[in-house]
């Protein structure tokens, strides 16, 4: 009983220690303060919209008929395009283009009309910005959505004059009509997909790099946590690695809470997990999170090594968690690579959650992945720790 | 400022390399990296066999083939399923990017022109897999469709001339300029390469300057360079302008030439949009730490900018999406102006006259460090910061 109690003193001053630490390196509390409470603020204010309108595109009409003037008048009404601009000549709309005012021409052929008015396939053509997909994306869909339309209309015409009933007609262009649904994201809002995928992974690589760069400073100064293994009574491994780890994971359920359930709410994301379910996966993904970070953190003997050479991995972690390249379609290797991270687990996991109202039974097998990583790193910490304080 | 005096430092600065050199290591260990990651995660930039979930209540031959089609096609890979609850349930778990459902009697209604309709689900969370995959069966539902209404058509004794005409009165010639295969892998790895350039170089220098402070030996490099902190610049940063420069033109070479992403302009003003990025990026470092003579604390800040200069390039989503009152921001980031260089000379191939106001925003970059040089130099002199 008197060892448990000590145990727990113990690792109390421990915890207590690290986070006096924390609180009074200015690098860190940059990092923490801007980065982790800062980050997701400004990330959704950028990306609040999220949703490109409007695309200005510009229209060389050759044609210049009925047919090509009620299509342009279409595509100017998408919620997708804006006929910025009407040009007499491919010339013109190219030096629009180059200057980035048009991101997109529609160009109709001469023969358009005619060929319309004759029965044939009358062919249109689109050149478009691929600079950002979004403009491409905006280009297709706009277009697309016109002639779909346009053609349902004609065929009326040109089935009509072939001598078929109205009512033939209307079943036959719509041979299989269908419905689509897009539940999760109504619109395709980019802000709801990367955000969602970003906010766990800042949560991730900034305890990262701040608890690296206090592990760095404190072995640079010769006074690593480790050293206090020796004043511990009995084996102290314990007590120190969950004593520090305390302090951040303390401060990082606070942060969690903050980025996981407050950003959503105050800038209108979904939210359809329920509150509770999303504290469940913070308490696992932090609690990794804190013995992913102790694990890493031990290979750093200097201050600014992690900083300088590990800040370029923060994109590839993002791109890991799968939340724009589809998963199945990562090459083996970088597929085993992600493992390496809790994001990889935690951000699907909290985008079924959040996102797409999963309840925890439907993400069992991905906090069973956490836990057994949390394990896997805890291991290698206490190891550390200890591999640290012998050499000592 | 004399020459001799600029060579002498030249000749420390390479001398610290020689006694540290994971100031060379690993900025190109980093580039190795992050070149072999970017330019093989996306492999050939287009997704193949995203997993569809189609649940098909009618089990008719019509069906089965329009199944068996779907999953031949390149983009698409078909998962059966009995009921819509699994379905479901493996698409709000994100393993499935759309789900679709054939209503039964599926068939009968097809002959019988009741038309049976189709209802698609699709998985919006994962926007690349869910837009493609919804594509595919849009294609595949449009296909079908056609073969049914050439049937009819055909039944009706219309002249197969006219056939094409009375199935497709529209059809959409697409150009995708700059990009005609529309790669992912083009479209990120010619901007993730240099943005993670510009990240290695704002770190290391601000690295680089922070830690003559942190060692307190940037008296010493004062008084060699005379007292000048301008000569004192100019040659510690000429190996690595040199070095960065050489490293950021080995991946233009490795993008355009190597790799032959599609490149409308030259690869020479490519590379003169590189030295420029370099130059920018060196100065924000130089400005970072002159703002604050404190290494960890320009540390920090120098990763928090170069971190977000990634998201304001506007390359995945465009700047004018973003609120009215933060547009004029990402024009603080040199990765930005070297992203409409790139696009300028890159998709149009415009040379000059299409990317000159680029350049000198680039070069505008040279200014703002001046004005904190004097507090550079007192710091360097006095060190009268805290040391780390």
């Amino acid at each position: 009983m008197g060892y448990l109690k000590k145990w727990f003193a113990d690792a109390l001053s421990v915890c207590r220690h690290e986070l006096k630490r924390i609180s009074a390196d200015s690098g860190v509390m940059v990092i923490f303060l801007v980065a982790g409470l800062g980050y997701p603020l400004l990330y959704n204010c950028i990306y609040h919209n999220g949703v490109l309108e409007d695309t200005p595109i510009a229209v060389v009409d050759m044609s210049n008929t009925a047919h090509s003037r009620r299509y342009i008048r279409k595509v100017d009404s998408t919620r997708e395009l804006n006929v910025a601009f009407r040009c007499s000549s491919m010339d013109e709309a190219e030096a629009l283009m180059r200057d980035r005012k048009a991101k997109g021409v529609v160009y109709f052929p001469p023969e358009f009309g005619k060929d319309i008015d004759e029965g044939r396939t009358a062919t249109l053509s689109i050149y478009a910005d691929m600079s950002s997909f979004l403009y491409y994306k905006n280009l297709m869909l706009g277009a697309n959505f016109v002639m779909l339309d346009e053609m349902k209309q004609i065929k009326i015409e040109r089935y009509s004059a072939g001598g078929m009933s109205d009512q033939e007609i209307s079943q036959l262009i719509e041979a299989i009509p269908y419905e689509d649904n897009n539940p999760y994201n109504r619109t395709f809002s980019y802000s709801i997909f990367f955000l969602s995928a970003a906010l766990l992974l800042i949560i991730q690589q900034v305890m990262f790099y701040g608890m690296s760069l206090l592990a760095g400073t404190a072995r640079e100064e010769g006074r690593s946590f480790t050293h206090l293994i020796g004043r511990m009574h009995g084996p102290g491994v314990g007590r120190i690695v969950l004593g520090r780890g305390a302090a951040y994971w303390l401060l990082f359920m606070i942060i969690g809470t903050y980025i996981a359930c407050l950003v959503p709410a105050m800038f209108g994301l979904p939210q359809r997990g329920s509150f509770l379910d999303i504290l469940v996966l913070l308490l696992f993904f932090v609690t990794d999170c804190v013995f992913f970070a102790t694990a890493w953190s031990s290979l750093f003997t200097k201050r600014e090594t992690v900083l300088v050479a590990l800040l370029f991995i923060s994109p590839i972690v993002m791109f890991l968690t799968g939340f724009s390249w589809p998963v199945t379609a990562f090459p083996k290797f970088w597929r085993l690579f992600s493992y390496i991270f809790p994001t990889s687990f935690a951000c699907p996991a909290f985008i079924n959650l959040n996102t797409a109202g999963c309840d925890l039974t439907q993400i069992k097998d991905l906090i069973l992945c956490l836990t057994i990583q949390t394990g896997i790193y805890c291991a290698i910490s206490f190891v550390a720790a200890y591999i640290e304080h012998l050499r000592d | 400022m004399q020459l001799e005096t600029i060579k002498n430092i030249i000749l420390r600065e390479l001398d610290i390399w020689k006694k540290r050199p994971i100031y060379v290591i690993a900025p190109l260990a980093i580039m190795a990296f992050c070149s072999v990651f970017y330019l093989t995660f996306l492999g050939d930039g287009l997704p193949s066999d995203l997993p569809i979930g189609i649940v098909d209540n009618d089990n008719s031959s019509v069906s089965r083939n329009f199944v068996r089609q779907l999953d031949a096609t390149q983009l698409g890979k078909v998962v059966r399923y009995d009921s819509f609850q699994e379905a479901r349930n493996d698409m709000q778990t994100g393993k499935l990017t759309s789900v679709c459902l054939i209503p039964s009697g599926f068939n009968s209604d097809l002959q019988a022109n009741r038309q049976p309709k189709m209802t698609i689900y699709i998985n919006g969370l994962y926007f690349v897999g869910g837009a493609l995959s919804w594509q595919d069966l849009l294609t595949m539902i449009n296909l079908t469709s056609g073969a049914v209404q050439k049937q009819v058509l055909e039944a009706k004794g219309v002249p197969s001339s006219q056939m094409q005409g009375m199935l497709r009165p529209i059809n959409i010639d697409l150009h995708k300029i700059g990009n005609p295969l529309t790669s992912y892998n083009e479209c990120l790895s010619s901007n993730m390469l240099p943005g993670t350039l510009q990240m290695v170089i704002i770190l290391f220098l601000i690295y680089a300057l922070g830690t003559e402070l942190k060692y307190g030996t940037s008296r010493e490099l004062l008084e060699k360079s005379d007292g000048s902190i301008i000569t004192a610049l100019i040659g510690k940063f000429v190996p690595y302008t040199v070095f960065f420069t050489l490293l950021g033109m080995l991946v233009e070479v490795l993008l355009y030439s190597w790799m032959h992403f599609p490149i409308a302009g030259s690869l020479g003003y490519m590379m003169l949009d590189m030295l420029l990025l370099v130059l920018a990026s060196e100065a924000c470092a130089v400005f970072i730490i002159g703002l604050i003579p404190i290494c960890r604390f320009a540390l920090s800040l120098g990763a928090i900018f170069s971190v977000l200069s990634l998201s304001m390039t506007g390359f995945t989503l465009p700047v004018e999406v973003m609120p009215r009152i933060l547009q004029g921001f990402p024009f603080m980031f040199p990765l930005r102006h070297y992203y409409l260089f790139e696009v300028q000379e890159v998709m149009f191939g415009s040379g000059f006259a299409g990317w000159w106001q680029e350049a000198l925003w680039l070069l505008a970059f040279l200014i703002p460090p001046i004005a904190v040089l004097p507090r550079l130099k007192s710091a360097y002199f006095k060190l009268d910061y805290p040391k780390n």
